[in-house]
């Protein structure tokens, strides 16, 4: 039997898009530190000391200019002498790592482990152009099959975008206007959030005028790269008790599936097996259903890297039936008032991408809605005591990941 | 008292030199470079086309035999590229996207180029044929061709720098 695992303590830094004065093993140490410091905000007085094992998430040594780069944030924080392992799954880092920092305490080898994402890609740097992002790119772009697909081009966008284009082909939507609104509603929601990198103000028109990136995503489409740590720590319910926790956020439900990474070899392009597989191994573990998931949940944090792909993911989560999603951001269902708010928190295109961090950022967002401690951004009706995070990631995003979370000691009003 | 700070920034490259050999799929690439032909594999079992070729079926694990594809197929999906990593930045617009070769189960992602690249003119259902660097110029890597739409084949392999496949 799998022992009960939960949430106690949550650390996020700011998700910037450049941090000149910290390295990602320091910024790895300040989200260990706020995770402390909130697992012990009611007395207790856990140390780096009392952690049986961490698991990393961290995606791309190129960005850190380090293989291994775990190794390095082991021994800043401390941990050495005990179980790190590290997880790398693309855009899907984060998720996954919960899912195994979860795995670890759930079957006993750990009682209380540390659950830690960072990255900092904005170190790579384009001499040529002088600036960051297409050497960022670049450092991204190899992780598309390096023989077949690399050479011609394919990159993140253009790699999701076929996910979109192959679903309007099917289903004549999302529309430019509707992949618009996932922009404004994620830009919206991160005004309400001090960490987020970028908040705005902005309407569709600002969307559909913004520079084309790859057809039909445009800057306002994608999300930034940004630089952060997130970190959680997980406990079992012996722990929990011994620890008097006062606001567990239990993890009930891990999935995780990895569809073909050859787009080509998908018989179904405009649909993202990763993505339902995912959900439904997890909302199965749950206890919850699939096809009734949007009214047992209060809240998702999904992975927004573009937004027409946030709108099919509504589709392949359960939330609306197959070709619905566009219609569903018209009328307002994933905005902070509608039926399941999505992104709270800004998600990647609001509060931004620090990839190994960011699926542990949107965990640990889920989770403080739960407890009613999102502050600014703090959701006014949180009924069922549910929540989803969501990452995706990888060539044709290939993995998925959802994590669903459940407070069980009742909902503080917020 | 705290002090100002300063940061330093250190200037690096990471480079790694390769020759990598591309194992069972070699075949693929020698024909691809002295002969123009395209060649998938077809599982032993169950018929399955394979492109990018694979020697062993993945679904039946039993061994796949290499088979001659069409140079014709037709555009699954496809996008244009407008920015893009430092690698593919001087290239930008650029059209790509999967083709499904007739005859072939899965679908190729490969350059789809246009003498007038808009959406329309590369978008799904749209028939494609593929235009090969000169024989000097290839050097048994997928960069060695590309697609193009059907009806400007014959401007596409006529222009000095590339030639048809036959
Ligand atoms: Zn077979």
């Amino acid at each position: 039997m799998p022992k009960k695992v939960a949430i106690i303590g949550i650390g996020i830094t700011p998700f910037k898009a450049r941090y000149l004065d910290k390295t990602y093993f320091e910024l790895a140490y300040d989200a260990t530190k706020l995770a402390f410091e909130d697992a012990n905000k009611n007395g207790a007085e856990i140390t780096h000391k009392n952690l049986q094992s961490t698991v990393y998430g961290i995606y791309n040594e190129l960005f850190e200019r380090q293989f291994m780069p775990d190794i390095f944030i082991n021994s800043y924080l401390g941990m050495n002498n005990k179980s790190g392992t590290r997880i790398a799954t693309g855009g899907a880092t984060g998720g996954y790592t919960v899912r195994m920092a979860y795995a670890e305490v759930a079957s006993g080898i750990s009682d209380l482990s540390l659950c830690l994402g960072v990255e900092k890609c904005n170190d790579c740097y384009d001499e040529q152009t002088g600036t960051t992002t297409p050497e960022v790119l670049n450092a991204i772009a190899y992780s598309a099959d390096m023989t077949y697909e690399y050479p011609m081009g394919m990159m993140a966008a253009s790699s999701y975008v076929t996910m979109v284009n192959a679903h309007f082909e099917e289903f004549g939507n999302p529309t430019e206007e509707q992949m618009a609104l996932v922009s404004v509603k994620n830009h919206g929601n991160a005004i309400n959030n001090p960490k987020a990198q970028s908040p705005m103000k902005i309407t569709v028109e600002d969307v559909m005028n913004s520079r084309i990136i790859c057809y039909p995503f445009k800057m306002l489409d994608c999300c930034l790269y940004s630089e952060a740590s997130a970190a959680l720590i997980l406990a079992n319910e012996q722990k929990v008790k011994e620890l008097k926790v006062e606001n567990p956020i239990w993890i009930t439900g891990v999935g995780a599936a990895n569809t073909d990474c050859f787009i080509g070899n998908r018989e179904d392009m405009g649909r993202l097996y990763s993505n339902i597989y995912a959900a439904k191994a997890a909302y199965k573990m749950a206890g919850l259903d699939y096809d009734k998931i949007k009214d047992q949940i209060d809240c998702a944090e999904l992975h927004d890297a573009f937004s027409g792909q946030e709108v099919i993911s509504y589709e392949e989560l359960g939330f609306v039936p197959f070709g619905e999603g566009g219609k569903w951001i018209e009328s307002g269902g994933p905005f902070m008032d509608g039926e399941i708010p999505c992104c709270p928190c800004g998600g990647l295109i609001g509060c931004g991408h620090a990839v190994g961090a960011t699926g542990i950022m949107s965990t640990g967002e889920a989770a403080l809605q739960l407890r009613g401690d999102a502050g600014k951004h703090q959701l006014m009706t949180i009924e069922k005591g549910r929540a989803i995070s969501h990452s995706i990631g990888g060539p044709g995003a290939a993995y998925a990941a959802v994590i669903v979370m459940a407070n069980e000691e009742g909902v503080k009003k917020p | 008292m705290s002090e100002k700070f300063e940061d330093h920034q250190i200037r690096d490259k990471i480079q790694i030199d390769y020759k990598y050999t591309m194992g069972g799929q070699s075949k693929f690439f020698i024909e691809l470079m002295k002969n123009k032909k395209l060649h998938g594999t077809k599982c032993t079992k169950c018929g399955k086309i394979w492109m990018p070729p694979r020697k062993n079926c993945s679904e039946c694990y039993t061994p796949a035999e290499w088979v001659e594809i069409s140079h014709t197929g037709t555009i699954e999906v496809s996008t244009i590229v407008w920015y893009g990593a430092a690698e593919f930045i001087k290239n930008v617009p650029y059209g790509c996207g999967f083709i499904k070769l007739d005859g072939v189960d899965t679908a190729l992602f490969q350059g789809i180029f246009s003498e007038n690249l808009v959406p329309s003119k590369i978008k799904k259902g749209r028939r494609v044929r593929a235009v090969f660097k000169k024989p000097d110029e290839r050097e048994g890597k997928m960069t060695d061709f590309f697609f193009v739409p059907e009806d400007e084949y014959e401007i596409w392999a006529n222009k000095p720098e590339f030639e048809g496949g036959e």
